[in-house]
């Protein structure tokens, strides 16, 4: 394995993504979080108090949005290299050279981790910035605000970095699969050390930056016995505790190894998963079937005689095909959508969905919230093309060169989106309608039209499918799994206030189609 | 039925001209656009299938701005880009079903014409397997064939016979030349012999510029007498290459038999050759070339 392919692959792979407009995007969500956290919309709390904000405390803090956000989000950031490769040709160009597995993976790994490594250090800047603007204490700290960003942050990048390139290795979870299998690993890896506190096992170091920082606390802030709370909100601050002018992450050399050696277990998973790589082989690998046998082929010096002429094709003898009439060209387009949208699953997927089906029915109204987000769970690969697959699949010039897209496909795709929603969750539907619960009723129908219609801005927006993959999961997570108002897009947390967020999410559905509408049009015309 | 260019320019991104005042006139027929890579042919082929609008100059169907109003034309268009994609999990049958919906085509008529046409590109047999499993030959069958779906009158073709086998490249030569009749069809390709088959006029395109538009018989008219078949020893075919257009050369047992497009008869010439319309081709990108270099 060379050191020189190695460098050479992540130098590669790392200008072609620094030239692409995605990177500028994933700078400006880095400084999107470095001020909501400047701002405090994002911050740690205590029970109800908070540390005067110091560079140690700014520091962890910085750490912690890193750990909880970015490890979340980096992944479906940088989870494209491999892809990149297949799609461009490139890939196969690289299987020709004797360029080994591990020195492909770990170059690509390095990519992935400048990546990440690039939005610390935007944050870390934002931090210094946050230090003076709060200037509660105005007293910096270089190595006490920034030795979290080395010591948490980065070995959690070098991990979040490995995650995403041995997703694109292995084969089962390349696709959407593997975006929303990753939105459960990630939640197993955070709660796992939190689960049990003195597990030598956390990965992404918030266990670290707990233990130093309430060991610290409880001296300072009366009556505290443990814990953090991580808060995202706006309008609501914690009090701040005067007295805890906290001077950061006390390292030992032991403590900073130990972080440390997380990069190296990152290498290492990716060269023992670099071994499953396939490297660029597309091909099937079952078992061939025989062949009958081929008629022995004539001499080539055999003279040829009575050769069949080559039959010409006599096109002037097609049907003829007019233009339907409006409405039931746009209601086969819609089928068309539709059919499109569901092709490729197993009979298994449909047996799932009609489970779930059953389940609506036969579970009580007060656990239909619950069920219906499980449900609505299932189609979330069937919503992630929307808006997508005419760019991943190389269909755009076919397609956009139809007439009246923007008038009948585009409305056609998103009405086989909703159609797909309401189908699943049509169980939730009947028994609220049968309860007549009007309000739950509502929230339904809200929550059927919104799921397709943030799919299909996400996905015309962005162009990929997984941005959508990635934030519906923590949406369905957030929402619908733990019953919080306003997010719960199912309308079962809203309570009293039902029919108010229903409208609320008629209204975004409406805007986030709007939105995408004027993309794609942008895109048709030929303007980008 | 007509098709009119007037001054199309585009840029791409302020400063990379890949057309320059492209002018250009079309009745029913087919045009052969040959050009070098590089040229702006698949720039030209986007703008004339609504995908991208031109910096500058007007694209006109029957008198109507295309930038203005695409739809009048995409009602009309058949279009097969250089590089397209299929839904692996579609059939041909369901994604040329797919497309005719897109296109807004009554479903019955459109059954009946997919199963032609699938007839038409050999894909009967194979019309409910899913389109991840063909090769590249038979996938760009599958996009003449969605190009044929909505009977077209302006059938734009961008490198049609890339990847299809010399059977199948005939058979689709066939095809377009029984098309070309009451419709507009324009081929863009680096074969010159799919050219010099089909086409009923031919437009030659170098640096974005429209450098040569008129029947094949022309073309070939202004390389007249002007083509020699020279023998030469196998080492000095190189220096013929220096001073001559050589257009193609071939070892013999007696030396080296080049045919070379020339004002006049270099030394070694053996007899004047009847011109093709690849000597005709190069000689004129050579004298563009040329035009080009003084220019600058």
């Amino acid at each position: 394995m060379s050191g020189q392919a190695i460098w050479a692959i992540a130098r590669a792979d790392f200008l072609e993504r620094t030239r692409r407009y995605g990177f500028f995007v994933t700078l400006l969500f880095a400084v999107f979080l470095g001020y909501q956290t400047a701002v405090g919309h994002l911050f740690m709390q205590l029970d109800s108090y908070r540390g005067v904000y110091t560079s140690g405390w700014i520091g962890a803090l910085m750490a912690m949005v890193i750990t909880l956000f970015v490890s979340l989000s980096g992944f479906y950031i940088v989870k494209s290299g491999v892809q990149r490769d297949r799609e461009t040709g490139v890939g196969a160009i690289l299987a020709a050279t004797p360029l080994s597995r591990p020195a492909y993976a770990l170059g690509k790994w390095l990519s992935n981790f400048a990546v990440l490594a690039a939005i610390v250090a935007v944050l870390a800047l934002a931090a210094l910035v946050m230090q003076f603007v709060a200037a509660e204490d105005t007293h910096v700290n270089l190595w006490a605000l920034l030795s979290p960003f080395l010591l948490v942050a980065l070995p959690a990048m070098a991990l979040t970095a490995a995650a995403a390139l041995c997703f694109e290795i292995l084969p089962g979870l390349r696709g959407g699969i593997g975006n929303v299998v990753w939105f459960f690993v990630w939640t197993f890896a955070l709660s796992l050390p939190v689960a049990k506190e003195n597990s030598p096992l956390d990965p992404l170091g918030m266990i670290t930056v707990m233990r130093a920082l309430t060991a610290e606390a409880k001296k300072y802030i009366p009556g505290y016995k443990g814990g953090i709370a991580f808060q995202i909100d706006v309008g609501h601050h914690a009090q701040v505790a005067q007295d805890f002018r906290w001077a950061g992450i006390a390292w030992t050399w032991e403590s900073a190894l130990g972080r440390l050696a997380w990069i190296a277990v990152a290498a290492i998973l990716v060269a023992a998963v670099s071994q499953l790589f396939d490297r660029f082989d597309g091909a099937q690998a079952g078992r061939a079937r025989r062949a009958p046998a081929a008629p022995a082929p004539p001499a080539l010096n055999s003279p040829a005689r009575g050769l069949p002429a080559i039959p010409a094709a006599h096109a002037m003898k097609l049907a003829e095909v007019a233009p339907g009439s409006s409405f039931p060209a746009f209601a086969q387009m819609v089928v068309a959508e539709l059919r499109l949208a569901l092709k490729g699953y197993g009979w298994w997927w449909y047996a799932v969905a009609l489970g779930l089906l059953i389940a609506q029915i036969a579970s009580p109204l007060s656990a239909t919230g619950v069920v219906l987000g499980v449900a609505w769970v299932w189609p979330v690969l069937v919503w992630s093309g929307l808006g997508t697959r005419e760019k991943t699949r190389g269909t755009q010039q076919v397609v956009f060169s139809c007439p009246e897209i923007l008038a009948r496909q585009f409305p056609a795709a998103w009405i086989a989106g909703i159609l797909v929603a309401l189908l699943c969750g049509a169980g939730a539907g009947v028994k609220l309608a049968l309860a007549g619960d009007l309000h739950g009723l509502s929230g339904w129908l809200a929550g059927a039209i919104f799921v397709p219609s943030l799919a299909l801005f996400l996905g015309v927006w962005s162009g990929t499918s997984k941005f959508f993959e990635g934030l519906y999961m923590a949406l369905w997570y957030v929402g619908p799994m733990h019953h919080t108002p306003r997010i719960d897009f199912t309308g079962s947390a809203s309570g009293a206030n039902a029919v108010r967020y229903a409208l609320l999410y008629f209204a975004l559905s409406a805007a986030l189609f709007v939105m995408a509408w004027l993309r794609r049009r942008v895109q048709i015309n030929g303007l980008r | 039925m007509q098709l009119a260019l007037e001054k199309v320019s585009k840029l791409y991104g302020g400063r990379l001209q890949a057309l320059r005042e492209f002018q250009l006139e079309l009745k029913p027929g087919v045009l052969g656009l040959l050009g070098p890579n590089g040229a702006g042919k698949s720039t030209l082929m986007r703008i004339l299938a609504t995908i991208t609008r031109p910096s500058a100059g007007r694209v006109l169907w029957n008198g109507t701005d295309t930038a203005r109003e695409p739809d009048a034309l995409r009602k009309v268009l058949g279009y097969l880009p250089q590089d397209f994609g299929v839904y692996p999990h579609l059939s041909a049958l369901e994604f040329l079903e797919y497309l005719a919906a897109v296109k807004g085509l009554e479903q019955r008529g459109a059954r009946r014409r997919i199963t032609e046409l699938l007839e038409l590109v050999n894909l009967a047999d194979v019309a409910k397997r899913p389109l991840g499993g063909f090769s590249g030959g038979m996938r760009q069958r599958v996009g003449i064939a969605q190009a044929l779906l909505n009977d077209p009158q302006l059938l734009i073709v961008d490198e049609p016979t890339a990847g299809l086998d010399p059977e199948e490249r005939v058979r689709f030569r066939n095809l377009l030349s029984e098309l070309a009749g009451e419709r507009i069809v324009i081929l863009s390709t680096h074969i010159v012999s799919d050219v010099e088959a089909v086409a009923t006029s031919i437009a030659l395109i170098a640096h974005g510029r429209l450098v040569a538009h008129g029947a094949p018989e022309a073309l070939l008219t202004a390389v007249e007498g002007r083509v020699w078949e020279v023998l030469v020893p196998s080492a000095a075919l190189n220096e013929l290459r220096r001073q001559h257009l050589v257009s193609n050369a071939a070892h013999r047992s007696d030396g080296v038999h080049a045919r070379v497009v020339a004002e006049k008869a270099p030394p070694g010439t053996l007899k004047p050759l009847e011109p093709s319309l690849e000597d005709a081709y190069l000689a004129m990108l050579a004298t563009h070339r040329g035009t080009a270099e003084a220019r600058a």
